[in-house]
């Protein structure tokens, strides 16, 4: 992230503020009892979080702005910078008019492309298969999410008097994919013990909180989920609980050495599965262009050659690491 | 020190208090939405098999159980909904359909709980808590029950029950309507205490099936006056399955209502009961915000399918076509992985 401009710093910040204050912390005052301290307490808190969603989506608007002229740039591509372009466009004309009908459709299907897009990026890339794999995990749990919303806005388009065919079981395989994410992203680098001890007792930390939640009241663990990150607990809590402790340690491992992968989890946990906002959508896009940026510079770094003094243009130095997995 | 950076990050943080101040938005909805879809003839408010039903796009809303406030039924029945929306020039008419083995639809008995259903509209800009609002955020609530609906076509008492009981006497009623007495038959209202102060729920003849109420979290729920009841309703169970439409006018003289423009978007939110499983007041099913937008005219019948009938069940295995699909996703992404770098190797 060193040579990112400045402001993905800021975003990260505003996304986790957005996420954690504003959409989780302030809905637990629903449990508080309401005294007017406690009442006002929560309602500046609801204020911060509501200045930390609109920077936050100010700040995606500005990266998806830098990333697609950054990609016209170096790559001279075409594709990617056009269906951001576009999916902004779409998000400033629903301001005006709502969206439905083909015009949700196409949105949708923008969301679509972009992300399939960058997914086939990760998967031709020359970086290692294993990692391959675990970054295109988080692109797969995207389209998921954004083909079950496609599905119903286009039977609403078609006006079809039915039901999208097989939408909970790709919903369904959606929040799967999610939760194997972290495991698969931490799999590839597997931080030892010995050196991210405090990585894996930090992190450990509040997956026991989930846990014991889970354990003491199931269902509300389940609401205070779907309302922060979209994930209705369907699996086995054990597995969340798993995913959220190696999500935590490979967001510190990857923190220590400068790794986008730890910025692409938290922009993906901020952003939620099957989001409703388009800001929300937005960070899904910028974690998966993360994701992919780095697994080719870490290609270009592994292979020396006059070329890669050309190719290493074409991706941000800063998501040029070495890793530190097998 | 202030560098560039820094007053870039402020001016930022400045601008986005002041568009969070004023209320201007720069994301924009890009969830389920309900589409309401105009009619030129009359609204078919008492007529769930009515051709123009079929010929708006259903949504399916999922619920889940209501875990927040104690009493609670973690073991809810009714898992979705699925709900179709119609509007004319003066009035919008919902209608949600859910799965229910059973008809209750009596109250009369102290063990027998109501089928009911409800639809929820934020009366404050944004999206309060989804179950019942919170302090701040007062919700509208029209709740369907089918007691109140069976009661129009004839007004269930214990007699409706037990036929044969016998009763010597109601005091202050009139002694000539034996077993018939009922509130209509009071000399004096006031001893019918319920029914003098004007609980709805005392009502000797429901007008609609939907009581107008509005909360604004948990134990504040209060019914609008008699005179504020707008609300039409009409129930039908048939095949196992609840059939209710709701209908109002898109605007409303009192505060306490939604009010409706067909140019703006709003969020709606349901709830189910299911009497047989003893789901009464807080124990109950309840859904998301869903965005409820009005949409352009009906479109033309092209041909005449049957109202969606399909269920979604979520049992213990309920991840396993998920699991099949992901298995699915990964060999073909692993089998495209390895026939590519085998040609990269030639």
């Amino acid at each position: 992230m060193n040579r990112l401009p400045v402001f993905f710093r800021w975003l990260i910040v505003a996304s986790l503020a957005d996420w954690l204050i504003g959409r989780t912390f302030t809905r637990s005052a629903i449990f508080m009892p309401k005294s007017p301290l406690v009442i006002g307490i929560y309602q500046t808190l609801g204020t911060v979080g509501q200045v930390a969603a609109t920077l936050t989506d100010l700040l995606t608007l500005g990266a998806l702005i830098w990333i697609a002229w950054h990609e016209r740039r170096t790559r001279s591509a075409r594709a990617l910078p056009l269906a951001l372009v576009g999916l902004m466009a779409f998000n400033f004309a629903s301001l005006f008019a709502a969206p439905s009908g083909w015009f949700a459709v196409a949105r949708h299907l923008l969301t679509l492309a972009a992300v399939a897009t960058l997914a086939v990026r990760i998967g031709m890339g020359a970086d290692r298969a294993s990692r391959k794999i675990a970054a295109v995990l988080p692109a797969l749990a995207i389209l998921s999410g954004a083909l079950y919303q496609t599905g119903i806005a286009a039977y609403q388009a078609l006006r079809v008097p039915d039901l999208p065919v097989f939408a909970r079981a790709l919903f369904d395989t959606g929040e799967l994919l999610v939760v194997l994410s972290p495991v698969l992203l931490w799999w590839t680098d597997r931080p030892t013990v010995r050196g991210n001890r405090s990585a894996y007792v930090l992190a450990a930390l509040p997956a026991i909180a989930f846990a014991a939640l889970c354990i003491a009241n199931p269902s509300l663990s389940g609401i205070l989920s779907i309302w922060s990150i979209g994930l209705t607990l369907y699996l086995p809590w054990p597995l969340y609980a798993v995913s959220l402790w190696l999500a935590g340690v490979t967001v510190i491992a990857s923190l220590r050495r400068h790794d986008p992968a730890g910025f692409a989890i938290v922009l993906l946990a901020a952003g939620g599965y099957a989001p409703q906002l388009s800001t929300h959508v937005f960070l899904g896009v910028i974690a998966v262009w993360l994701l992919a940026s780095a697994g080719e510079a870490r290609a270009v770094a592994s292979t020396p050659s006059p070329v890669n003094e050309v190719q290493s243009s074409i991706v941000p130095q800063s998501l040029v690491t070495e890793g530190t997995g097998p | 020190m202030i560098t560039r950076s820094r007053m870039w990050l402020a001016g930022l943080i400045v601008l986005a208090a002041a568009l969070t101040l004023l209320k201007i938005p720069v994301a924009s909805s890009q969830g389920v939405t309900l589409v309401a879809y105009q009619v030129s003839e009359d609204l078919p408010v008492n007529d769930p098999d009515s051709p123009l039903w079929r010929r708006v796009t259903a949504v399916q809303v999922p619920l889940s159980a209501q875990a927040v406030a104690r009493p609670m039924t973690l073991g809810t029945k009714v898992q979705s909904v699925t709900a179709r929306a119609l509007y004319d020039d003066e009035q919008v008419a919902i209608l949600v359909e859910w799965a229910d083995d059973t008809q209750d639809d009596s109250m009369v008995r102290v063990q027998d709980f109501r089928d009911a259903v409800a639809v929820q509209f934020p009366l404050v800009e944004g999206q309060p808590f989804f179950c019942m609002g919170q302090q701040g955020g007062d919700v509208n609530i029209w709740h369907w029950k089918a007691d109140w609906q069976a009661d129009i076509a004839a007004r269930q008492d214990m007699e409706t029950l037990y036929p044969n009981m016998h009763v010597d006497q109601y005091p202050f009623a009139d002694s000539n309507a034996g077993l018939a007495a009922g509130p209509a038959t009071y000399t004096d209202p006031n001893y019918l205490p319920a029914l003098a102060s004007g609980n709805l729920f005392a009502t000797a003849q429901h007008l609609s099936p939907v009581e107008d109420v509005i909360a604004g979290g948990f134990g504040s729920l209060t019914a609008q006056p008699a005179e504020a009841q707008n609300v039409h309703g009409y129930g039908v169970w048939k095949d196992s399955r609840w059939r209710v439409i709701f209908s109002r006018d898109l605007t409303s003289q009192e505060t306490a209502d939604a009010q409706f423009a067909t140019d703006k978007v709003y969020s709606v939110a349901f709830a189910a009961w299911d009497g047989a499983n003893g789901e009464r007041n807080g124990q109950k099913s309840t859904s998301q915000w869903v965005s409820l937008q009005f949409g352009g005219p009906v479109p033309e019948a092209v041909s005449e399918p049957a109202l969606v009938t399909r269920t979604v069940e979520v049992g213990p295995l309920a991840f396993v076509p998920a699991v099949v699909i992901t298995l699915l996703i990964f060999g073909l992404a692993g089998g495209a992985l390895i026939v590519f770098e085998r040609s990269q190797r030639k």
